[in-house]
């Protein structure tokens, strides 16, 4: 195998890698905040994808703005979401909040990948390319929606780097997933970060939708395979960690694909690479059983 | 006495006041009121995910169209059809589950329907136990019918029929390395077991790789059968779900098939759904894929009026599998009528004879075990195989390239750039 096989594999890789960490960053988000894990968010990724699709379609709009108003529409919905379906979570009168948030997510996402074969039909649709073309490195070929793809979704984990970090709304972020009460005393109200969080982690699949769509088509169960996949992610870069599942969703992406790439028989390499990514998982687990970056967020805890 | 008297007075009085309310009740269910009941009938198939639902909902579309014709035209034995419609969403356990509501709750007297192979080799185990006919309809794993349960029919081709010819077409078309790659399921497995024979009695070399059906990234695969020595000249791929879509646009994409070099095929249904074209653009010119009804030149009227009155109601083109579902509905109110009874074997009886003209042409089952897939199968399942030539090209007008007794066109394979 020379080095521009492998280098055309690692590259696809990250691509996929990095929408990956794109929808697993928003469940790490979710999750550290609320303390739930979101099992709809694979169907708010589809969802994502669909508005930005309609925009293109409907109104003209470009590709790249299409994206920023499918983010602000899955923003607004999944903090009208949050507030309809999940307020009971901080309730004292909810007993079993665990199995609430694990019933209710898991619910929607029933609802929403029903709903959206009766709203946009059970065919697959694909919107228009942000560019269109090929770019060829000698004999290897890579698609410019997959470059783009990958480029965007860089500077999207940067800004939200940046924003977790250096903002002071990101700050507040932060201390309500350390400790809800003690930033209660500081005057943050976690109720609004709440909502907040479900919004930011709705547009970040919204924009992993949108930027996928042209590479793979829009179908109503495109989020079923996700859903599972960020929840690997998510475990596998340390449940609550932010760069941990950025890291991991990038280093899942690669290994699948640098498996099927190169595992000794071609014939089953293509079938094992799912298997392939929870096998990463386990053996992860045996020698770091909080996940890569769990130890930081223990502590944070 | 008197009392014995009174006895006897009360006796008659009660005697006269429930037959007041028997004598009515009677007439009321008596045969003249049910036979204005509807006859109810079953459909399966995938109408949500992880299932086919694009192909089911279809299917399900031409089954209505079917008993709204039946129905207006006087129903069946006097009364009205009803279709009671289950969603398997492709999953087995949700299609025994679907059969036994169907057959003991909504009281069905024959299933049709089905997409998924696995599915209906689950659905067919119920029917079979309760001595219900059950018709499918685009399901192509051989041991369907190779199982030999009298109450199974099928009106789509199988694989035997299906799979055989793509691998006679192969070799004649002189392809002599083949990449195969295969969805993991029973229909694909079925449609490889079929195909893998053939290439080896024509001397065609070949490589077969599996993959979910819920795959869509391919990019790696694809770059390794591109860069595999010696290279393939062909690319088969044995896969019915969405994920044919983004297969067919990598593989045009990175330079894979179709090449001068390299042709490409997809068996499975999702070439000649509706947005085939609108998710894969240029990259599905060139490609082969198999039509399972009539060629365009040989329509019948029944299918020229179905493929009307589909268009008219439901504003898009409808697919073979509809075709294939529209007919079987009718085949399944034939058999009633002739049957004159809504009885299982009575039914049973009837499917055997049938001699119905479709949109699919004349449908009749054989009874023959020989071989095993042939009890019960419509034989002469019309299966095309076309190449588009052209973008945005209709299935139906797409040249036939096989089998060589319909083929339109002189050649058997046209490369990009001839």
């Amino acid at each position: 195998m020379s080095w521009d096989y492998l280098f055309i594999q690692a590259a696809n890789g990250a691509v996929i890698g990095i929408i990956y960490a794109l929808i697993a960053v928003g469940v790490t988000l979710i999750f550290s905040i609320l303390k739930i894990v979101n099992f709809a968010h694979g169907d708010l990724y589809m969802l994502g994808g669909y508005c930005a699709y309609y925009v293109i379609t409907l109104f003209g709009v470009p590709p790249l703005p299409a994206m920023f108003v499918s983010m602000a529409a899955l923003f607004t919905i999944a903090i009208i979401l949050e507030r309809l379906l999940l307020t009971p979570l901080y309730s004292d009168a909810t007993e079993r909040k665990d199995e609430y948030g694990l019933i209710v997510t898991f619910g929607l996402a029933f609802f929403l990948r029903n709903i959206a074969i009766i709203a946009f039909g059970p065919f697959p649709l694909k919107p228009p390319s942000f560019i269109s073309g090929v770019q060829h490195f000698g004999n290897l070929i890579v698609t410019n929606d997959r470059l783009f793809a990958g480029s965007a979704g860089i500077v999207l984990i940067l800004a939200l780097l940046y924003f977790m970090h250096r903002t002071i709304w990101g700050q507040a972020l932060d201390a309500v997933s350390q400790s809800r009460e003690a930033a209660a005393i500081v005057g943050i109200n976690p109720r609004r970060f709440n909502s907040f969080a479900f919004g930011v982690g709705a547009a970040l699949a919204a924009a992993a939708g949108a930027l996928i769509a042209p590479i793979f088509s829009l179908a109503p169960d495109m989020g079923v395979l996700p859903n599972i996949q960020a929840y690997v992610i998510v475990i596998l870069g340390g449940m609550g960690s932010v760069l941990g599942s950025i890291i991991a969703g990038i280093a899942l992406g690669e290994s699948e694909g640098l498996f099927t790439a190169f595992f000794p028989d071609p014939t089953r390499a293509l079938a094992y690479t799912n298997a392939f990514g929870v096998l990463v998982l386990m053996i992860v687990l045996i020698f770091r059983p909080n996940g890569l970056f769990g130890r930081r967020h223990l502590r944070m805890e | 006495m008197r009392i014995v008297e009174g006895r006897h007075s009360a006796a008659a009085c009660a005697l006269l006041l429930s037959g007041l309310v028997i004598v009515p009740t009677l007439f009321l269910g008596g045969s003249p009121v049910r036979a204005a009941e509807p006859i109810k009938v079953g459909w399966v198939g995938p109408l949500s995910p992880p299932g086919g639902y694009a192909e089911g909902a279809l299917m399900k579309d031409a089954t209505q169209i079917a008993a709204d014709e039946i129905n207006a035209k006087g129903g069946v034995l006097g009364r009205k059809i009803e279709v009671s419609y289950q969603d398997t969403r492709g999953q087995p356990e949700e299609g025994t589950a679907a059969a036994q509501r169907l057959i003991s709750q909504d009281h069905v007297v024959a299933i049709t329907g089905e997409f998924h192979s696995s599915v209906f080799l689950a659905e067919m185990e119920v029917a079979h136990a309760a001595g219900i006919p059950i018709i499918a309809v685009d399901v192509w794993a051989l041991k369907i019918t190779a199982k030999g349960y009298p109450e199974v029919f099928r009106v789509a081709p199988n694989q035997a029929l299906i799979a055989s010819k793509y691998g006679e077409w192969l070799a004649a078309s002189g392809f002599k390395n083949v990449a195969v790659l295969y969805e993991k399921t029973d229909g694909g497995q079925s449609a490889r077991d079929v195909l893998l024979p053939v290439l080896e009695k024509h001397g065609v070399k070949y490589d077969v790789v599996g993959s979910d059906p819920n795959a869509t990234e391919f990019t790696a695969q694809i770059e390794r059968f591109k860069n595999h020595s010696p290279p393939y000249d062909f690319f088969m791929s044995i896969y019915s779900e969405a994920g044919a879509y983004p297969m067919i646009s990598q593989a045009y994409t990175l330079g894979f098939a179709p090449t001068p070099h390299a042709g490409i095929a997809n068996t499975g249904g999702p070439a000649v759904d509706p947005t085939f074209w609108k998710n894969v653009g240029e990259a599905g010119k060139y490609l082969v894929t198999e039509i399972v009804g009539l060629p365009k030149t040989a329509w019948n009227d029944k299918t020229k009026a179905f493929v009307a009155a589909f268009q008219k109601r439901f504003n898009q083109t409808p697919s073979p599998q509809a075709i294939e579902n529209y007919d079987a509905m009718w085949v399944l109110a034939d058999a009633i009528e002739r049957a004159k009874s809504t009885d299982g074997k009575a039914i049973i009886a009837a499917l055997e004879k049938t001699h119905w003209l479709g949109g699919r042409g004349l449908y009749t089952f054989s009874t023959s075990h020989t071989p095993d897939w042939a009890y019960h199968q419509f034989m002469e399942a019309p299966v095309a195989l076309v190449q588009f030539d052209k973008v945005n090209q209709e299935p139906e007008d797409a040249p036939i390239i096989w089998p060589r007794d319909i083929a339109d066109v002189k050649y058997l394979y046209k490369k990009p750039g001839e």
